[in-house]
């Protein structure tokens, strides 16, 4: 009895150590070119709820109008778990032919010459992008070439909820502009029941590095060396500068004072928030303006803004989002067919289709010519504010955003720092000071195998 | 019997036994012992995202490991979840099993109830707590608000939110533990219940005399099992926290997992298991020789 519970139970601690190695991705292998001359091409893409339907009904409109090429759409979660899952899958052929990945992947895309540059294909055919909006292929362009293509491109704005800013006595055609003018509305805002507990916060933020890296750029700052790694790799993370130190203390300070509210990391919770009334105002991405408009349909009417500066920023924002990449690996004949994919979802009509489906702004401007995407911006003004806000961006490597092979370590590093601050367990400088360090480790290891 | 005749046989009886310790042997070693092995070959280097071994890097990584005050912390974290759901774990089960063993009509029944945990998977569990604790629409905070609880940030508070991961685990195990100790508490043979009944012993003397010593076995490899289990635990920590806020909820194979498959550094990560390995095999041994000399086997 003793020895056998003994052995039992050591070899139970042994399936530790074991765990590593046992998880490996087992997916269903990517369908071949069938024999009757159709080509078959596997696509990834992390695009969930409503995007995802609105990308799936791309999809079909391709198929059904190429009979010699069929594109399987596969969902894989979120954009982090997509890009780790073909991670382990790189390289196998459960690996895809075409991928979504998103903007913070790029470096490590390049880096594990996985793909083939979208630039090849535009070059042998002089495909045309000169009206593709260039704060979008300024993103994606390193050494001048477009490694993948744009396809759907974002950046945050203010969401507020106009019947509450009448509540409160503010004019709801006025949003804030600035940091000190968000901190007097969000006060104005707030609202507290009889036991002091705070039934709507003023402002709300997801605590998302996403909006840590657009406060840097917006700011005109950078996030790593080297031009944020544009002019040469990276090799340190710098954003534990003033800029830094400025957006995250200014979040802090809407805690501390009670009329910033804090919905924890997932965006979907603060827009959840949102919603129900919690919040009167928060910030994120404006892919989700179809979600948040239809949510407050018939409870109340949603305003949107530019992303709120401090003052004497220069304001601007980096692209969000996520771009196509077509594999290496693949026989030419699938690079080709992606290819074909990849024009056909840049087209002017796929893109004002996408637009009005999600709030993802077009990748080129002659997709603003399409009458039915007139016809929905009227409709729905909200929408506009994305499209205007990338046009006032100024191109710079700080608005260009960073590229670095370990962003989204980085990313999520960035945002367990400003928990730590939020929660007061350690000082704004100290926190990012500690952050870069980590940064800059990762980088320097991401460095020693992947520089030449 | 001389010492040649006996190392005769031996050899003889190893011979015998090879074949039939050969099919359980091949599984172990390529379920158990082969991983074990990569894994202390790649906590010596650096890899590639594809998990290879890249550059031979020595001891660094676990000079690194002890080095780093986010590890220290990952240790410390666990040992509080630990603390937090192995105790309450086995008290409540040995609560509910004592509850149920009562022949009454109708109790299967609750058997049934209280036990149907152990079909619901990690992932449903932690489902159940995100809508539960939710941060806008909380049911939990609902209810408790007309006992005049103020709201509870589950998720978003580092204390609460370890609380609330411990309480999706403490209710994910209980189930299993629960029927663990039924059974041992049914095998408990009723003569000596009976025996100490007559000579008078009440409830709690019974329990505490009778009733716990011969139960111990059954505690014993219940709180041996649960410990490994709460050091392994990651699903629910995962889904409902993702390690946070602010690390709070950072457990060891949290951190393993995050360093694997999310940075990539499966050296790290291969260290972290290691020294997770170690841990658990210490503790294991330690139980086996303290706690076990006051279990009592019949």
């Amino acid at each position: 009895m003793k020895k056998a519970l003994l052995s039992g139970m050591l070899a139970l601690s042994l399936g530790t150590a074991s765990v590593l190695v046992g998880c490996s991705n087992s997916e269903e292998t990517s369908a071949d070119a069938a024999s009757n001359g159709v080509v078959e091409l596997t696509l990834w893409h992390a695009m969930g709820g409503g995007a995802g339907k609105g990308l799936d009904a791309i999809v079909q409109a391709f198929n059904d109008s190429h009979d010699k090429i069929k594109v399987n759409a596969v969902f894989q979660g979120s954009y982090d778990d997509e890009f780790n899952k073909y991670k382990t899958a790189q390289g196998s052929d459960t690996a895809p032919a075409l991928m979504q990945v998103y903007d913070i992947g790029t470096r490590y895309m390049i880096d594990s010459e996985a793909a083939v540059p979208v630039q090849k294909f535009i070059d042998a055919e002089k495909y045309d992008t000169s009206d593709f909006e260039k704060n979008i292929l300024n993103y994606y362009t390193l050494d001048g070439k477009l490694y993948s293509m744009p396809f759907n491109s974002s950046n945050p704005i203010l969401y507020y909820n106009k019947d509450a800013f009448k509540e409160a006595g503010l004019d709801p055609n006025q949003p804030p502009k600035t940091w000190a003018e968000v901190n007097e509305d969000a006060k104005k805002l707030t609202k507290k029941t009889g036991g002091g507990q705070t039934e709507r916060y003023g402002m709300s933020m997801a605590i998302y590095g996403w909006f840590f890296e657009q406060y840097m750029a917006n700011q005109l700052q950078l996030y790593a060396n080297n031009g944020n790694g544009r002019q040469g790799r990276a090799t340190q993370a710098v954003f534990n500068n003033d800029a830094g130190v400025a957006f995250v203390d200014w979040w802090k300070q809407g805690v501390d004072s009670g009329t910033f509210g804090n919905f924890g990391r997932k965006t979907a919770d603060t827009q959840a928030a949102f919603a129900a009334g919690k919040t009167a105002m928060f910030i994120d991405s404006t892919a989700a303006v179809r979600g948040v408009v239809d949510g407050a349909q018939g409870k109340f009417e949603v305003g949107t803004a530019e992303l709120p500066k401090t003052d004497g920023a220069p304001g601007g924002v980096i692209i969000g989002g996520g771009s196509m990449w077509i594999m290496k690996d693949q026989p030419e004949a699938k690079q080709k067919a992606a290819w074909e994919f990849i024009k056909f979802m840049a087209d002017p009509k796929t893109q004002a289709v996408w637009h009005t489906a999600t709030g993802y702004f077009p990748i080129r401007t002659k997709a603003y010519d399409v009458q039915e995407l007139k016809d929905f911006d009227a409709k729905y003004p909200q929408f506009q504010t994305a499209v205007n806000q990338l046009h006032n961006t100024k191109p710079s490597e700080a608005t260009s955003g960073a590229v670095i092979g370990v962003f989204p370590e980085a990313r999520a590093t960035v945002e367990t720092t400003i928990e730590d601050v939020l929660l007061g367990k350690k000082t704004t400088k100290d926190s990012l000071d500690g952050a870069a360090q980590k940064v800059t480790d990762a980088l320097g290891k991401y460095n020693q195998l992947y520089a030449k | 019997m001389n010492a040649v005749v006996r190392a005769r046989r031996r050899g003889r009886e190893l011979w015998s036994a090879g074949p039939f310790l050969a099919p359980s042997l091949l599984l172990f070693a390529l379920f158990f012992f082969y991983p074990l092995g990569k894994t202390v070959y790649l906590s010596f280097f650096l890899t590639n995202a594809k998990g290879e071994a890249k550059s031979f890097v020595g001891w660094q990584q676990y000079a690194e490991l002890f080095a780093s005050p986010d590890f220290q912390h990952s240790l410390w974290t666990t040992l509080l979840f630990v603390l937090l759901t192995v105790l309450p774990g086995l008290l409540l089960a040995l609560l509910l099993a004592l509850l149920v063993e009562k022949p009454l009509r109708g109790m299967a029944f609750f058997r049934t109830l209280i036990i149907s945990p152990v079909t619901v998977s990690v992932a449903t569990a932690s489902t159940i707590g995100l809508l539960l604790f939710n941060p806008s629409i909380s049911l939990l905070t609902y209810g408790l608000k007309f006992f005049g609880v103020p709201d509870i940030a589950w998720l978003t508070d580092p204390f609460w939110a370890m609380i609330s991961v411990s309480l999706v685990t403490v209710w994910m195990g209980l189930g299993f533990h629960t029927i663990l100790l039924l059974g041992g508490l049914q095998a408990i043979p009723q003569e000596l219940l009976e025996s100490a009944k007559i000579d008078g012993a009440g409830y709690l003397k019974r329990l505490r005399h009778v009733v716990l010593p011969l139960l111990s076995p059954t505690l014993f490899f219940v709180l041996v099992v649960s410990v490994i289990g709460a050091f392994q635990s990651f699903g629910q920590i995962n889904i409902l926290t993702a390690g946070g806020p602010s690390r709070s909820t950072h457990v060891l194979v949290y951190s393993i997992y995050r360093d694997a498959f999310f940075n990539f550094q499966f050296g790290s990560a291969s260290a972290q298991a290691i020294v997770l390995f170690a841990i658990l095999l210490l503790l294991t041994l330690l139980q086996f020789t303290v706690v076990e000399r006051k279990v009592h086997y019949q």
